[in-house]
């Protein structure tokens, strides 16, 4: 049988790496204008499996991949096969639940998923004991926005603020809960680094970046409902899974039955967070040099692609 | 003697606030972003003075979209709907990530291209697949090197993939289908892939348009767009196709024809499971190939009809099929019941019930756990189903069995072209199926729920479906909280 190839074991990267010898030029894959070779796939996938390998991962492990069909998915694929691990690849419109259960039940070491899923991964890893490691990649990340329903609250910290990430997710949580609390959301809750929640559904969320030993902590609040028909018109999203693209949300007016005001956010945000970090906050603008970095970023925004 | 005791108030650290109530998309990334830059920059230089905290509250004016460069956006829609797109910039080294994550790309760079390929065993687990059905919780099913290279001999023998061939990556590789009747058999035998990360009946075409490939392998509801796209926009397909596979669900007849007449292409209608690594029954590309029919097991595999007792029966006899091979799964992951029953004498039992006919073609006619019993008569759902569709505005029919009491109801889900009453229907489906078999219930749907390889996933039309996009309070278990 082919496992058995002139008294050589066989097993499932070889054959590419046999081509990538032979035939180094030979094209493996097209993707976005780009052709790679199968030389540079198999350097790739080399380098995914020592960076994996460093990691801690090895043989017999398993690793999950939540990727759609893009060049990573392949070479974490590969890297994982030539390391002797288990590949778990899923589905990316598995949602929390489901998401979960998988990770549980492979008792996953690793998972590689697109950047956009953080929020969510954050929000399960606490159940996660065997889950080390999460390695994130691509630029899918999805942001709607609405006049009548999206607020932004950001804050940007030194690191030293905030210690350790478990803790700042913590108490950002109860920031956040402590202002729902005051827009007159009742029943809100929040499980440790999840979304805030009205039963099971998801009114705010957010998730800490950092940076060279600065931190930013990027949250959305949901103060009326969010009309998503027209943005998924402009993604395009297959009718038949348009609702599972989207986690159901609500809102502070579905619950209150009244969207606050701007300036009633204002002064609750306000008032939470100088309570929270027993600081005062004071109006102001940006200073000369983070204006000149805001038109830059603006500019990079608007250029078409 | 006395001190004075001056209780020296420690000032309270002053943060910043930026208020912008009214801004647009670009702004929900730039200000954040010209702020960090501006903190480290300030570190750089250093510049004292620079605020402990800013906080930045903001809305925007009008809808808008903020995405990553790989998202794909369509800005005529954009402007249609009113909808600001911003983009957000390709993260560059030292970008912004979310705490405690690596970045892969940070990975791969600080990596060595340099790798000696563990040694493997046959029996070594190479793949863990979860199989939702499209009943109950995923199971994973192992999957071995050996799975995975019979797999490849036996669909080799039919594709004859070469460094000559181009194969369309449309379908999902998380899926078995797409990983191994696509990604793995291509990159095996030296042919190139078009990748296609987000599918859309416009993206399918085009990749097709540009890139010329020889090999289209989909699912029925990609050729069915397909075929509507090209009357629609009156282009051509290239001509350089030379096979096309449909697995994963039936492929009517009438659309097998027609896409064989614009592509030029024999179109090959297939079956397999998870649990077989893809295909392991595919109408011959020689040989006759029979309307309906899910075709001949593949070189490696070996199938039979089974009745309950796991005895083979004869031609024409409907019972469950049964897959040996091996291609064929050790068994499901940490689910040694489940494995159990999965097998009888080292035949897999596929949970899908259909017969061969005399030449050794199989037919599948439904999934077992499907069958709906009522007043002890056993009902096929995709025989009421496809007395459903026969009516000319019907689009889509999904029919379950739903408890009530003691006893099972017909409920049929449908989408419609147009309008229709339900009483119509049924009087529809009494003229063609004996009365027990009509269904006791009609409702008319906007969708239904499918999966990313265009099954009608049943599981969430039965009433007590749990929706698991929602995260509920309760740790572990299936309780909501409420």
């Amino acid at each position: 049988m082919s496992v058995e190839s002139n008294g050589k074991r066989l097993g499932l990267v070889q054959s590419i790496e046999r081509w990538a010898a032979s035939s180094p030029d030979l094209i493996a894959f097209h993707f976005d204008g780009e052709s790679i070779t199968y030389r540079d796939l198999n350097l790739r996938a080399n380098r995914v499996a020592n960076g994996l390998e460093a990691l801690g991962v090895e043989k017999g492990d398993r690793v999950a991949i939540m990727l759609p069909n893009i060049p990573e998915f392949v070479y974490a694929l590969l890297g994982i096969l030539k390391l002797g691990a288990v590949a778990v690849p899923f589905n990316t419109l598995y949602k929390g639940g489901e998401i979960l259960h998988i990770l549980k039940d492979s008792g996953a070491k690793v998972l590689i998923a697109l950047t956009n899923f953080a929020p969510m991964i954050n929000e399960i890893r606490p159940e996660l004991p065997a889950l080390e490691q999460v390695i994130l990649t691509g630029e899918r990340n999805l942001l709607f926005a609405h006049p009548e329903s999206t607020a932004f609250i950001q804050l940007i910290l030194q690191r030293d603020l905030i210690r350790d990430v478990d803790g700042a997710y913590q108490k950002m949580g109860h920031i956040l809960l402590k202002i729902m609390e005051d827009l007159g959301v009742k029943e809100a809750w929040y499980k440790h680094r999840g979304s805030i929640r009205v039963r099971g559904t998801k009114i705010a969320t957010f998730v800490i970046f950092e940076v060279e030993g600065i931190a930013l902590v990027n949250a959305v609040v949901f103060l009326g409902p969010m009309d998503t028909k027209a943005f998924l018109r402009v993604v395009w999203v297959p009718p038949e899974i348009r609702d599972k693209v989207i986690e159901p949300l609500t809102s502070v007016e579905q619950e209150t039955g009244q969207r606050p005001s701007w300036d009633q956010v204002k002064e609750t945000v306000v008032a939470a967070i100088q309570q929270a970090f027993q600081v005062e906050i004071k109006e102001g603008s940006m200073v000369r040099d983070e204006r000149f970095g805001y038109e830059k970023l603006r500019s990079l925004a608007y250029k078409a692609r | 003697m006395k001190w004075k005791i001056f209780s020296r108030k420690k000032r309270k650290e002053q943060w910043r606030l930026i208020f912008q109530p009214d801004g647009d998309m670009a702004d929900v990334m730039a200000l954040p972003g010209a702020v960090v830059e501006g903190q480290i920059a300030g570190r750089y230089l250093l510049a004292s003075g620079g605020t402990a905290g800013t906080v930045i509250i903001q809305g925007v004016r009008r809808k808008g979209i903020l995405a990553g460069v790989d998202v794909a956006i369509d800005h005529q829609a954009a402007s249609e709907h009113d909808v600001d797109v911003a983009y957000q910039p390709r993260g560059g080294r030292a970008s912004l990530r979310p705490a405690e994550t690596v970045n892969f790309e940070e990975m791969m760079l600080n990596a060595s291209d340099k790798f000696v390929s563990t040694p493997t065993d046959p029996e070594d687990l190479a793949c863990l697949l979860y199989t939702s059905g499209t009943t109950g919780r995923p199971k994973g099913v192992r999957l071995t090197v050996k799975n995975f290279l019979c797999e490849q001999q036996a669909t080799q023998k039919l594709l004859e993939i070469t460094p000559q061939d181009k194969i369309i990556g449309v379908l999902p590789f998380f899926h078995v289908f797409g990983l191994s009747n696509v990604l793995l058999i291509g990159l095996a035998h030296g042919a190139s892939i078009v990748l296609i990360p987000q599918y859309s009946p416009g993206n399918l075409l085009k990749a097709i348009i540009e890139h010329h490939p020889t090999l289209v392998i989909a699912i029925p509801t990609m050729f069915g767009h397909l075929l509507m796209l090209l009357e629609r926009k009156k282009v051509r397909l290239p001509q350089n196709i030379r096979l096309c596979v449909s697995g994963a669900a039936p492929l009517p007849k009438e659309m097998i024809g027609a896409f064989e007449t614009c592509s030029g292409a024999r179109v090959l209608e297939g079956y397999g499971l998870t649990e077989t690594v893809a295909a392991c029954c595919v109408n011959p590309p020689d040989g006759v190939c029979k309307a309906g029919s899910i075709g001949l097991p593949l070189s490696g595999f070996e199938m039979k009809i089974v009745d309950a007792d796991g005895k083979e029966l004869p031609a024409e006899e409907v019972g469950e099929i049964a897959v040996r091979g091996e291609g064929v799964t050790p068994g499901y992951y940490n689910l040694p019941q489940d494995t159990e029953e999965a097998f009888r004498d080292g035949w897999f039992l596929t949970g899908d019930t259909g017969y061969k006919d005399q030449d050794g073609y199989f037919f599948v006619t439904d999934r077992k756990k499907e069958i709906i019993i009522k007043g002890g008569l056993n009902i096929s759902p995709r025989e009421v189903e496809d007395v459903l569709l026969s009516h000319p505005v019907v689009k889509e029919a999904a029919v379950i069995g739903r408890k009530k009491g003691e006893r099972e109801e017909i409920v049929a889900f449908v989408t419609t072209r147009g309008e229709v009453s339900a009483k119509e229907l049924v009087s529809h489906c009494k003229q063609a199926l004996s009365s027990f078999k009509v269904p006791d219930e009609i409702c008319f749907m906007e969708t239904l729920p499918m999966s990313v390889t265009g099954k009608v996933l049943k599981k969430e039309l039965t009433g007590d479906y749990q929706d698991e996009r929602r995260i509920e309070r309760k740790e572990t278990g299936s309780g909501s909280i409420d």
